[in-house]
């Protein structure tokens, strides 16, 4: 009886579907014609195996996790998986499509499993929610990673950690102030004051975006131990935020126009 | 040789157990006990009833005088008997009691099977999605995951106190299969299946046939400690539903906790998702098997197994 049964068997267990990504045109055609964005330093990337990778950050939505996501599946044909604020997944239909198009909770047992059984991809932002509420004169000024918890989660895992820089995204909502809402920072972006809280967080500004994939950063600290001394964790995310940092600042520098890079 | 009983012997999974272990080379002796809190102890050929609670005596009298080494608790968890029930606490006093017997006197048992529940996990959207048995549980006071892991508790401190005793806790995921349905196979198996708009969650169920060869496995190699069991792999909601041939019939995903006493009442069955389910329906919950594969256990039934069980047509 059990193979008369139809599924999706395309569904991993995290809920994600290889087509949902290529198959959000308006995405795919954000990628392409609004942002346009383009990479360099893929050669970086591992063909296979784990590995952790970090960003920098702005935004309500992580919209620079998709393009992230779509130029990788792209040029090296591998899926990446974001991990994301639990409060996403509250809402009816978003954790769903999130799911769908690979993105995870961010909970280190869902970054472990990812990276050390499934050899996956993992996306994460470690300024967190700091980045989003950076305002306009901050930007692309990496704030601080958190308390080094992605470095602890990589060295667990036995995976190297692999920054990318992002160039563009940052201008693609520019944030004019921060509110409180309901005990949380919400940034007012000129996105939101333009188009309205909904649409204003959907809607981008066409900045032209550049990638560029920096060289892994690999541990030789012994993966799978209960835990690791802070202050080493503290100086390998402070040695990667300057590095993220330097690549910003080289694109920043070398930027001509926001809008045409 | 061991004399083994199994407690909650009137409930299927007790039965299967029983049953399972009749058929064990390694078994001399195999009983299904039924607790009640008063009443003489008697037997009707297949089940001893025996008292255990609030007074743990005769039944330490009864381990005694029938030499019985292995005792296998399968009344811990009622959504974990295979009888549909939600939102009953754990027996954690009729633990507390059998725990007591096992540390009476001279008593002969050496080795504790507890058939404890997944449901001692916290199910939300902060939460993992896939649950280990090492992970420090942070749990809400009052809940039935609370009582569950206090019952644990009980456990552990035996386990502890009498080194000599082995004591495995075996956390059983939502059962399901042919007469034994848990909370979450009862739902699956309506025509209309109460699905909360806009989530499709990864579930995971435990065939009865696979509850019941864990736990005689456990008793078997004498297992000690914490060990997750379910069957083979893992299905999204609307794919199980899907593979019963019924319809999702979608629902707010809200709790109807406060109006369930009266809905339950109706003549019509109402599709509302049981509160006690609604966060599995919303964010999903599976659990890591590996530490018990890794003692030689293997699941021979999987998620489609469990589910053609659940099916109209199904006998």
């Amino acid at each position: 009886m059990a193979s008369e049964v139809e599924t999706r068997p395309q569904l991993d267990r995290w809920g994600r579907d290889p087509s949902v990504i290529t198959s959000l045109g308006i995405v795919e055609a954000a990628y392409r014609s609004w942002f346009r964005v383009e990479w360099d330093g893929l050669e970086h990337l591992p063909s296979e195996g784990g590995a952790l990778l970090v960003s920098n950050h702005a935004g309500m939505m992580p919209l620079d996790g998709a393009l992230i996501q779509i130029g990788i599946q792209e040029h090296a044909r591998r899926p990446v998986y974001m991990l994301a604020h639990h409060g996403f997944f509250l809402f009816p239909f978003l954790g769903r499509v999130l799911n769908r198009s690979g993105t995870v909770v961010a909970h280190p047992d869902n970054a472990h499993r990812l990276l050390r059984e499934d050899g996956r991809l993992v996306l994460v932002f470690p300024e967190g929610d700091k980045g989003p509420v950076k305002p306009r004169s901050e930007r692309y000024r990496l704030q601080r990673f958190g308390r080094g918890g992605f470095v602890e989660t990589a060295m667990r895992a036995g995976v190297p950690i692999v920054p990318i820089a992002l160039m563009g995204t940052e201008d693609t909502t520019p944030t004019l102030g921060v509110i409180n809402l309901i005990g949380q920072p919400y940034p007012i972006s000129l996105n939101t004051l333009l188009f309205g809280p909904i649409l204003g967080a959907l809607a981008h500004f066409p900045a032209k975006v550049r990638a560029r994939v920096l060289p892994p950063v690999h541990f030789d600290e012994e993966p799978e131990l209960p835990s690791y001394p802070r202050s080493v964790l503290m100086d390998r995310a402070e040695t990667i935020r300057g590095d993220l940092q330097s690549a910003l600042d080289e694109m920043y520098a070398a930027r001509e126009s926001v809008w045409f890079g | 040789m061991s004399r083994v009983a199994v407690t909650g012997g009137r409930n299927p999974l007790a039965r299967r157990v029983v049953q399972l272990l009749r058929e064990s080379p390694g078994v001399e002796w195999v009983r299904g006990v039924e607790a009640r809190a008063s009443g003489k102890q008697r037997s009707d050929g297949e089940l001893d009833v025996v008292s255990y609670v609030p007074d743990h005596r005769p039944f330490a009298a009864y381990l005694e005088k029938e030499g019985i080494d292995t005792l296998v608790q399968c009344d811990l968890a009622p959504d974990r008997t295979g009888r549909a029930v939600t939102g009953r606490d754990a027996d954690v006093i009729g633990t507390m009691c059998l725990g007591a017997a096992i540390g009476h006197g001279d008593s002969p048992v050496r080795s504790w099977v507890l058939a404890s529940s997944s449901a001692v996990y916290p199910i939300g959207s902060r939460q993992s999605l896939i649950r280990s048995e090492a992970e420090e549980l942070s749990i809400e006071a009052g809940t039935l995951a609370a009582s569950i892991a206090e019952a644990e508790d009980y456990a552990r401190d035996v386990a502890l106190r009498q080194p000599h005793v082995n004591v495995a806790i075996l956390r059983l995921q939502q059962l399901a299969g042919e007469q034994l349905r848990g909370s979450l196979a009862s739902l699956l198996a309506r025509e209309l299946v109460p699905s909360p708009i806009g989530f499709d969650p990864l579930i995971q169920l435990l065939h009865g046939d696979d509850a019941a060869s864990a736990l005689a496995f456990a008793v078997r190699n004498e297992l000690a400690g914490i060990y997750n069991v379910a069957s083979a792999g893992w299905v999204h909601w609307h794919d199980a539903v899907l593979a019963t041939g019924h319809t999702a019939f979608p629902v707010l995903p809200l709790s109807a906790a406060l109006l369930e006493p009266v809905l339950d009442r109706l003549p019509i069955p109402v599709p509302l998702a049981p509160a006690e389910l609604l966060d599995l329906l919303r964010f999903g919950h599976a659990i890591d098997t590996g530490k018990l594969e890794r003692t030689g256990w293997e699941s021979r039934r999987d998620q489609l197994d469990c589910l053609a069980a659940l099916r109209s047509d199904a006998s």
